[in-house]
């Protein structure tokens, strides 16, 4: 299992969407490494890729309320991390459809998402809730 | 100087250890300690107040302990995917050490990580060091070579 209990952060909104984001990056990294041929594989990545795009972007969205909800102090810095991170799915899509879906462009993304995503929500976004915490 | 920012990576690594792998018995030893032939080398670029580069050195079987425990899946053998997610890591070391830098009033940037291979000596350094850090999933080497802005 990617999703791990101590990811949570104690604000069920967050924390539901979170576990949903895990829980289609898993089954994204269970296509991408499967020993299917690759051309069996690029439909259901694509789908992925496509839901992603739009959840990340509505994800960060609403931890981005949230933030400025209880007056978090990283806001600024946090956005910047998810604007980042939106960017760089962005111009991966692109140019993994400009190359006609090129495995080795999809596998270095996966690998790049993966560490990102697990630094983002176990360390980063750990910092909102003690903030949250604290405030009381 | 150098001991300020040689513990400042050692303290990112722990900490990322840590927090990305549920790993906290981590140690820091002298380099020699690092004997390895099958490596993952992983250069992350420094601009700033501080110029030069840091290079992570993770054996082979380290890098795949540390993909294995992050996607629950099994990796076998260190491909594009593998590397790239090492490389998200040695990003994530380097701009830990940034962030807390930059409270020193020393304000650097990070370039993109990129798979290199380890040249022993590239020039002269102000500050040049290196350590190993040994955990329960293998060890990792630092090198640091930075010089300060002119």
């Amino acid at each position: 299992m990617l999703w791990k209990d101590n990811y949570e952060l104690g604000v069920p909104e967050i924390d539901a969407q979170h576990k949903e984001l895990f829980r289609r990056v898993e089954s994204f990294l269970q296509v991408l490494r499967s020993e299917d041929s690759w051309e069996k594989r690029v439909p259901k990545l694509n789908e992925t890729l496509e839901f992603m795009k739009k959840y990340v972007v509505e994800h960060f969205r609403d931890e981005e309320e949230y933030q400025k909800s209880i007056n978090y102090p990283g806001y600024e810095a946090h956005k910047q991390r998810h604007m980042g991170m939106v960017n760089y799915v962005q111009e991966v899509s692109r140019r993994y459809e400009q190359s006609n879906n090129n495995e080795d462009l999809m596998q270095e993304f996966g690998g790049r998402l993966l560490s990102w995503l697990i630094n983002h929500v176990a360390a980063e976004d750990q910092l909102i809730a003690e903030y949250a915490k604290k405030k009381g | 100087m150098v001991h300020k920012l040689y513990k400042e990576f050692v303290d990112a690594t722990q900490k990322v250890f840590n927090l990305m792998l549920n790993i906290s018995d981590i140690s820091e030893h002298p380099a020699e300690d690092f004997k390895c032939e099958d490596e993952v080398d992983i250069a992350v670029g420094v601009v700033g107040d501080l110029q030069g580069k840091v290079i992570y050195r993770f054996p082979v079987s380290t890098s795949l302990n540390m993909v294995n425990i992050m996607s629950g899946m099994e990796f076998d053998a260190v491909d594009i995917f593998v590397a790239s997610a090492i490389s998200e890591i040695a990003n994530i070391i380097s701009g830990n050490v940034m962030m807390a830098l930059s409270g020193k009033n020393i304000v650097c940037d990070i370039l993109p990580p990129e798979q290199c291979k380890l040249d022993g000596d590239d020039g002269e350094y102000e500050i040049a060091t290196s350590c190993c850090i040994h955990t329960t999933i293998g060890k990792i080497c630092l090198e640091i070579r930075l010089n300060r802005a002119a």
